[in-house]
């Protein structure tokens, strides 16, 4: 079967399966892949201070505005998504309670909501340009 | 064609969960100290020494990240691993795939070490 083939089934399964166990499933494989790649720039960027305090600050400074702290709640939006539906199917596992997985995906949707809320508060200050001046370091 | 059965062993299966359940543990701790919890108008933007007071504050944040990074590493390469394995890819790729993870894997921990060094 060629890839594309492949890709079409998937989306076919996915329009037939339109539950919250394919949602979740599909859901974990996104975030999943796209805090591997995350994972992978992070450690590029932060490995500038390799050539020590000077390289690092400088590519710090790059990353550190208003922009990358909207990209940043996103992130840490996707780090929970992945993080409690992880939860979600190693309880559904390991405790044999595959009927109440429904029950566990609304229950970490709340804490979902829970956290997001609170890191827009913690973020917020992070949104205005003028906030990034001066500073302690 | 006969095609490959999408089957993945069980170690994988199981040291992906048990990294997983550190991860949890981890990201919480990491994200609060160095994403969330790091007020700038009090501390200002994250730089050199910002961040080396904060690692060498504690002897633990070097078992920490010691632990922390292989673990994260694996769990994601490993997690990629599985999601190209469900294509039931053929043998040949899937020695390419495997081989090319080992290698980013390996570079990418070695990096993350050095970088951590200068940081401690």
């Amino acid at each position: 079967m060629k890839f594309s083939e492949k890709l079409k089934g998937t989306a076919q399964d996915v329009n037939l399966n339109r539950n919250i166990g394919n949602f979740s499933f599909w859901l974990h494989r996104i975030t999943g892949i796209g805090l591997s790649i995350y994972l992978v720039m992070h450690i590029f960027v932060l490995s500038s201070a390799i050539g020590g305090p000077e390289s690092f600050d400088k590519r710090m400074g790059q990353v550190q505005n208003p922009f990358f702290a909207v990209l940043e709640v996103l992130l840490i939006a996707g780090v929970f998504l992945h993080m409690l539906n992880g939860l979600r199917i190693t309880i559904t596992d390991f405790f044999a309670w595959s009927r109440g997985h429904k029950t566990l995906f609304w229950i970490i949707t709340v804490i979902f909501i829970a956290v997001m809320i609170l890191t827009l508060v913690l973020q917020w200050p992070k949104f205005f340009m003028e906030n990034y001046t001066g500073g302690g370091n | 064609m006969p095609q490959k059965a999408a089957s993945q062993s069980l170690v994988p299966w199981l040291l992906q969960r048990i990294t997983g359940l550190f991860l949890a543990f981890f990201l919480v701790t990491h994200l609060n100290v160095h994403h969330l919890f790091h007020d700038i108008t009090v501390e200002g933007i994250i730089s050199f020494a910002l961040v080396q007071e904060r690692l060498t504050a504690s002897f633990w944040w070097q078992v920490y990240y010691f632990l922390f990074v292989p673990m994260v590493v694996y769990h994601a390469l490993n997690g990629i691993w599985e999601i190209i394995a469900d294509f039931r890819v053929s043998t040949g790729w899937s020695f390419l795939f495997k081989a090319m993870f080992w290698i980013l894997g390996i570079v990418l921990i070695v990096v993350a070490a050095i970088t951590l060094s200068n940081l401690f």
